[in-house]
């Protein structure tokens, strides 16, 4: 009886689902946000719907970094400092001046004075000093950590209402740029006094902060309502739009699946989304949709050999790696146009970029030439061996970023061809955790990290910072390479910008040389929006600013 | 059905008609279970195409005759990965339901015909496992036991043996009570035979049937599993994993989840009818 | 009522039961929450800081200790924190367990109805190509993922129909796609068995002999057929109330809404001890109160359950 009436069913569904399918492609097609030379002036007013990937975990400002906190932070929270995300010049916003000594290790800011937080207190020296006393030297007692962007802070002194001096053990020369991060967003006293629990989701209306928006709603988990400051009065005084944010709010809701995201804003449910897929960026951009790809301005997309493991300590078996991955059909195959090849270890948009794509040739013959003077012979078409061991590699998969099973799929493809068994590790969060830690289990790492200044290299290879080459090996602390420490220390120690360019220079010379890191692309943050949907912007790492967005409708 | 009571001409009158009017079906059904058995013994007798190694030339195809299912964001053959996904996921849904079955029906049985403290005892126990959500004991145990498509489909089985369990119970229970069971004990029957000429066999209809029914409900929870992030580990290419990845191909590569998701839903039908079948001809 | 005082003990002990043995599991598990969220690479966090943060977490107080101090906090209604979030377990847990319910209730009594109408129409002898449909629904309902048919029917009824819009919704078209995703799977093993049960009670002698006597086909299904079949239909329903309560996660997420399951997933992988125990002890609840209402229907239902001896024919 059951196989006997399916048939039609079956057409049915099938039917049902390609209707879906087919009819997705095409659904109501706007036109876009045509040039802005035809748009009229700004309208006040409305609520824009802004789809997000994930939910939100904390507001504490230092662990903005994860992309679902960062973007709330930089809607509720103003810098000291404005960084231009297009010149990543750094330009006054809340404090309209500042200088240091000659060694970094002193700075001193001047304030406005006309600055409040949305629960009525003034933003004074007072509380910038508590803010950063509290970023600079975390608490462990509540669980808060040190901002990352922030090095060697020692303490501050308010020498007036308006004027804040900061102290740091060791030259700090990344300092200002990392005031101007969304890890340094500023809180009301009031606020800072939370303990990590209280930062966490579901108090999102306890945190206050002077910029342009407050949350005002809050269903844990799944959304989030802000609301415009009537009384905003101190946007950078470079950006044109100056006063209260052209929104009356923003409803921000959590919609993980892909294609409901997409699908929403397609249909004219939502008006921005987060995370559109490489794949659907065409039919969003078929359909009339503006597609944004910021760039996130830091260490690229990159796979990091960790070569204190046996196999990949030969420099024969990491340039071989190098060379046996073809980049271009990478980005050709799973990314897009938005996702420029990489040609360093820095993104061509960072600062301290040097150009290394010498260095960076796709050559099987080449490949598989080293991996035999290294002695890991093959028959056929087989896994390469060497003294009966097999020539695999573990990968994790890094499931923030984009599409990264599919590319890694794809390279463990062309690394088979070379001989060479790529496996990648998926996980759960707490064996994850633990196997990335360890050379045994992880000997590849697949990461990014994002930060508009020259110190992002530091954060990614340092020993103590986020040591993704595990150069110091966490079971016994030891140092495999004292002299990449010692390149990444000049990083972080020298003053002017041209030393601080010829440090970074020297670093991804070195890690070039070492063949240390296969860099793959740089990586954009890729949002879409509805064409009636004006004035979309971001800071200098990719999270969104909704503060000149307005609707044209 | 045993009973004599049963034994009457219409009933099975009824019974053999049924059996003739649905034969062109059961034959379908066969052979499509005929078929994909044949795909996890000898996939390589079916496509010459190797399942894991794609050409990225040729990434998201739409079905041709060169791809008959097309091909994924990689270029792997997807009629390739599902013909080579026959053997993960059938074995992955046998395994589900006997780890199942067998548990659940020994302490239904267990507990259904001895009664007392031990029913009390075995029942509890089963609602321990009840009243941890499903969810998190699947997960846990994956996390405990790894990663990969028999770890998957063993922690499947163990969140349905306490369904099994109490089904089971609950027909021994009815079935011991029923007036037949209670007349074979009348006439002097011995416990243990009384069980299992009588008690057993009558309770199992509805038992077989939701083990049949489990069958593909193991197939779709693996899936699930996928769906969550705890599937096989890539690059098997198990069909639960396919139909969850695909998924976010729905509106611009239809194929990637709908034509393994149609393998499924035919084995899985294929299995129903089968096994409604069998239960009929008993 | 001492049956009933019984049963109360017992289902206390499950409880005590389920507390300890799910606390047990999230202890063998590999890692532990401060290390997902503390010694992940993105932080940046040195070594040093990390030793600070387990310390003051009381990361390395001995198990049972820890034990007891779960045990005795959540004895005085103290569910503790998130150690993912940071967020107080009484708070996530009070904001999604209304939601949750609502979709539980709802999609439990649409599956009913969706079962008891196949069950019943499927046994009319008339219109054989109906009852054929009717009877190889189940195995359809049972064999479309969820996910897919969740993203299907948004695709469908809110993308390309635009009947009943996924963000944003009205409260009455809230829970409409849900609902439906929720009990098409779930009708299908009750459908199942229901008519399974019903063709074998239209077997049964008696039911001749009622016939026999006269009595319509609808007045034997409704008056000794349905009673007959509640029984395993509530054995189930008695076991799906858990997978109701947190395993409604694949709907919940699909749809971006906020509810136990979903917790309880994110919860997991984070090894977030204290969000667990807590979803544990809420969804054991709900399973023990529903399964000692169910044990206490059964003999109101089917009075041969309590009888003891056996009486003859």
């Amino acid at each position: 009886m059951a196989l006997r009436i399916p048939s039609p069913r079956f057409a049915a569904i099938l039917a049902l689902s390609t209707a879906a399918i087919l009819l997705a492609g095409c659904a109501d097609t706007r036109t876009a946000g045509s040039d802005p030379a035809a748009v009229g002036a700004p309208i006040t007013g409305g609520t824009a719907v802004y789809l997000e990937q994930q939910t939100y975990t904390n507001l504490y400002p230092p662990a903005a970094g994860f992309y679902p906190n960062g973007g709330i932070m930089n809607q509720i929270a103003d810098r000291l400092v404005y960084q231009d995300p297009e010149t990543l010049e750094l330009e006054p916003w809340i404090a309209t001046e500042w200088k240091t000594n000659e060694t970094a290790t002193e700075y001193t800011f001047t304030l406005r004075s006309d600055v409040t937080f949305s629960d009525g207190t003034p933003l004074d020296a007072a509380a910038v000093a508590k803010n950063f006393d509290l970023y600079g030297r975390g608490d462990a007692d509540r669980a808060l950590t040190v901002s990352e962007a922030i090095n060697n802070y020692d303490h501050s002194e308010v020498v007036d209402a308006s004027t804040v001096k900061f102290f740091f053990s060791k030259p700090s020369p990344g300092f200002v740029q990392a005031t101007s991060t969304i890890t340094s967003g500023l809180l009301s006293p009031k606020t800072l006094d939370l303990t990590l629990e209280g930062f966490g989701a579901g108090n999102g209306e306890d945190i206050i902060g002077s910029g342009p928006f407050t949350i005002t709603g809050e269903k844990i988990g799944t959304e989030l309502t802000l609301a415009a400051r009537e009384d905003y009065a101190w946007g950078p005084p470079s950006v044109e739009h100056q006063g209260r944010a052209y929104l009356d709010g923003i409803q921000i809701i959590v919609t993980p699946e892909d294609s409901v995201r997409v699908g929403s804003l397609l249909s004219g449910q939502a008006d921005l989304i987060r995370a559109v897929e490489a794949q659907d960026e065409k039919q969003v951009e078929a359909a009339g949709f503006e597609v944004y790809a910021p760039q996130t301005n830091g260490v690229n997309n990159s796979l990091n050999l960790r070569f204190r493991h046996g196999i990949l300590s030969d420099i024969r078996v990491r340039q071989a790696l190098l060379a046996g991955i073809n980049r271009q059909e990478v980005i050709d195959t799973i990314y897009t146009a938005n996702y420029p090849l990489a040609t360093s270890t820095l993104s061509k948009t960072a600062l301290g970029y040097v150009d290394e794509s010498a260095t960076l040739v796709y050559d099987t013959a080449k490949a598989e030439k080293l991996l035999d003077e290294a002695g890991w012979t093959r028959t056929g078409d087989g896994i390469r061996t060497k003294n009966g061991q097999k020539l695999t590699l573990v990968v994790n998969e890094a499931a923030p970023q984009p599409r990264s099973f599919e590319a890694l799929t794809l390279i463990s493809q062309q690394l088979a061809k070379i001989g060479v068994d790529l496996q990648i590790l998926k996980a759960d969060a707490g064996t994850y955790a633990e196997a990335i830690q360890d050379a045994d289990r992880v000997q590849i790492y697949h990461s990014i990290v994002g930060r508009a200044d020259y110190d992002v290299i530091k954060s990614q290879y340092y020993s103590t910072n986020r040591n993704v080459l595990l150069n110091r090996n966490p079971q016994d602390n030891s140092i495999g390479d004292p002299k990449l420490e010692t390149l990444l220390e000049a990083v972080a120690s020298k003053v002017t910008p041209a030393e601080r360019a010829a440090a970074d220079k020297e670093v991804q010379d070195y890690l070039a040389a070492q063949a240390y890191v296969i860099p793959l692309f740089e990586e954009p943050q890729v949002y879409s929006a509805a064409g009636y949907v004006q004035g979309f912007g971001f800071e200098s790492v990719a999270r969104p600013s909704f503060y000149n967005v307005w609707l044209n409708k | 059905m045993t009973s004599p009571l049963i034994e009457r001409t219409d009933a099975a009158a009824t019974a053999g008609a049924r059996l003739r009017r649905v034969q062109p079906t059961l034959v379908l059904a066969i052979l499509v279970l005929v078929v994909v058995l044949a795909w996890a013994v000898a996939p390589g007798f079916f496509t010459p195409v190797d399942p894991v190694q794609g050409d990225a030339a040729a990434a998201l195809q739409a079905p041709s005759f060169r791809h008959l299912f097309g091909t994924d964001a990689t270029g792997r053959d997807m009629f390739s990965r599902t013909v080579y996904g026959a053997i993960h996921s059938l074995s992955g849904a046998i395994i589900a339901v006997t780890v199942g079955l067998v548990l659940g029906t020994l302490i239904g049985v267990l507990a259904g015909s001895i009664g007392g403290v031990a029913d009390d005892i075995l029942m509890r126990l089963v609602d321990v496992l009840l009243a941890i959500p499903a969810l998190l004991l699947a997960l846990s145990i994956i996390i405990l036991l790894g990663f990969g498509t028999t770890n998957a489909a063993f922690a499947v089985g163990i969140t349905s043996v306490a369904a099994f369990a109490r089904l089971v119970r609950s027909e021994v229970v009815r079935v011991r009570h029923s007036d037949y069971v209670e007349a074979a004990f009348g006439s002097g029957g011995r416990y243990l035979a009384v069980l299992v000429r009588h008690v057993l066999p009558n309770s199992l209809t509805p038992v077989i049937a939701y083990a049949a029914l489990h069958f593909g409900t193991a197939i779709l929870a693996i899936s699930t599993l996928g769906f969550l992030g705890y599937g096989a580990p890539p690059p098997t290419p198990e069909w639960g994993l396919m139909i969850a990845e695909g998924r976010n191909y729905v509106a611009t590569s239809w194929w990637l989840t709908t034509l393994p998701g149609l393998v499924v839903v035919l084995v899985v039908v294929s299995a129903n009818r089968l096994s409604a079948a069998l239960a009929s001809r008993r | 009522m001492s049956y009933i005082l019984r049963r109360l003990g017992q289902a206390v002990i499950v409880l005590l039961a389920a507390f300890t043995g799910s606390f047990l599991l999230l202890q063998a598990l590999p890692g532990d929450a401060l290390l997902i969220k503390f010694e992940n690479p993105e932080l940046g966090l040195s070594p040093d800081q990390i030793a600070a943060i387990r310390e003051s977490y009381g990361a390395d107080i001995p198990l049972p200790v820890q034990f007891w101090h779960a045990l005795t906090g959540f004895l005085s209604g103290d569910f503790g924190y998130s150690v993912q979030s940071g967020t107080a377990v009484r708070d996530l847990v009070a904001e999604v367990l209304p939601d949750t319910l609502r979709l539980a209730a709802f999609g439990f009594l649409a599956a009913v109805f969706l079962a008891v109408s196949i069950a019943f129409l499927s046994t009319f002898p008339r219109l054989a190509w109906v009852r054929g449909v009717l009877r190889s629904l189940p195995s359809l309902f049972v064999s479309v993922p969820v996910f897919w048919l969740g993203i299907v029917l948004i695709q469908v009824f809110s993308f390309q129909l635009g009947l009943i819009p996924v963000i944003n919704p009205s409260p009455a078209q809230e829970l409409i796609l849900p609902v439906l995703t929720l009990a098409i799977p779930i009708s299908a093993p009750l459908a199942q068995i229901l008519t399974r049960s019903v063709d074998d009670t239209l077997l049964q002698p008696f039911v001749a002999v009622v016939r026999a006597k006269g009595a319509s086909r609808t007045w034997v299904l409704t008056r000794n057929v349905a009673t007959n079949a509640l029984l395993p239909t509530l054995t189930i329903a008695g076991i799906l109330c858990g997978e109701l309560i947190a395993g409604a996660v694949v709907t919940e997420t699909v749809f971006g809404r906020a509810g136990l399951g979903r917790l309880t997933e994110q919860a997991v992988a984070h090894q977030d001890t204290p969000v667990l125990q807590t979803v544990v002890l809420v969804s054991a609840v709900v399973f023990v109160v529903v399964n000692l209402v169910v044990d206490l229907l059964y003999p109101v239902l089917d009075p041969r359950l309590t009888r003891k001896a056996g009486a003859p024919a």
